[in-house]
């Protein structure tokens, strides 16, 4: 989970979001470098002693600056695209959820093998125990299998929502009348975070989503494969 | 503020945010490109005023060296960075295949070596 402050990416819990975060660094130094130039340019307005104010045209510098552009345009579409499509493909899921929203709570169906279906809604602040977050936990959350492609049908019942994970690299509508896709591989075990990411009323801020992504040995032993 | 790390956790190190947003001490390749970048800009300025005293020009082509040897080093660096974060996934991948599967048929050792021997 984002710790208090915290400005920048979670830490990577999928390949998805490792690329997402390179993605990001590569993004950042290009607009860090151009922001200096800008600055500069800027340095340079406010020093100058030149006061010419009948000058016409410049027409080398305004190829530069049209060229210049479209060029970083491109360095910064390329690998954005390349993610943009890594994330459409689906690797032979091995188990399928769904997820449906609801005002105000998310509903869980593993029925791949089986029929568990749950209710997920957040803890109100009186039932929380120690060590608990507030306005974070739930009172079930979503058990999935660690390195296993898993495949998320997302849907709502009512109003729109968004299923969203940051640290997985995942957001996702939820629609009613739609049936949304997504798919990850988790890459180590854990608790991880997130929050209904589509304004969806008065509560919409209080109805999150927690995975505990556990090895697939002790997954195997649980309600999934049993009940 | 972030969390303190756990026993045996390595420490984050504190974080320098140049122009408030691009966190170099965190960044992978950046506290090097930028610091490759300060060098080329220092050398090219200087370098270009001692031969022609122009202060102004001089600035101008600092500023451009720095931007062109950021640029290049941050490329060259996260070029490496990527294969190596390759290989030690090939590498992470082949252990685990070899701690499984050593022993029986699968094993990779065997396959390589029956392979090489044909």
């Amino acid at each position: 989970m984002a710790h208090a402050a915290q400005v920048g990416l979670q830490d990577a819990t999928s390949p998805i979001m490792e690329e997402l975060i390179t993605f990001h660094d590569h993004a950042l130094m290009i607009i860090f470098l151009i922001c200096f130039l800008v600055l500069y340019a800027l340095f340079l307005t406010l020093t100058t002693k030149l006061t010419n104010t009948n000058i016409s045209d410049a027409q080398e510098m305004e190829t530069v600056w049209t060229i210049l552009p479209a060029i970083i345009l491109v360095l910064i579409a390329l690998p954005s695209l390349r993610i943009l499509y890594m994330t459409d493909e689906v690797n032979d899921p091995s188990l399928t959820i769904k997820s449906i929203g609801h005002q105000w709570y998310w509903t869980y169906e593993y029925t791949d093998y089986g029929g568990l279906i749950f209710n997920s809604y957040m803890l109100p602040p009186l039932f929380l125990e120690p060590g608990d977050l507030r306005l974070l936990d739930v009172d079930n959350r979503v058990v999935l299998p660690i390195e296993t492609p898993i495949r998320m049908m997302i849907t709502s019942q009512d109003v729109l929502h968004s299923w969203a994970v940051p640290t997985l690299g995942l957001k996702t509508d939820a629609i009613p009348g739609r049936l949304n896709q997504t798919t990850f591989t988790a890459t180590r075990p854990g608790v991880y975070y997130g929050q209904c990411s589509e304004i969806c009323g008065a509560n919409h801020s209080f109805m999150p989503i927690v995975l505990e992504l556990i090895p697939l040995k002790i997954f195997e032993m649980g309600p999934v494969f049993t009940l | 503020m972030a969390a303190p790390p756990e026993p045996g956790e390595p420490e984050e190190r504190k974080s320098l945010k140049l122009l408030g947003f691009l966190d170099v001490e965190n960044t992978p390749c950046a506290r090097h490109s930028i610091l490759y970048g300060s060098l080329g800009s220092v050398v090219a300025g200087f370098g270009h005023f001692l031969f022609t005293s122009e202060i102004r020009r001089s600035c101008d082509v600092g500023v451009g060296g720095f931007i062109l040897v950021t640029l290049g080093c941050w490329f060259h660096c996260r070029y490496n960075y990527a294969k190596q974060r390759i290989q030690e996934r090939i590498a992470r991948e082949e252990i685990k295949k070899k701690i499984l599967y050593e022993g029986t048929h699968l094993d990779p050792e065997r396959k390589h070596n029956g392979s090489s021997s044909n």
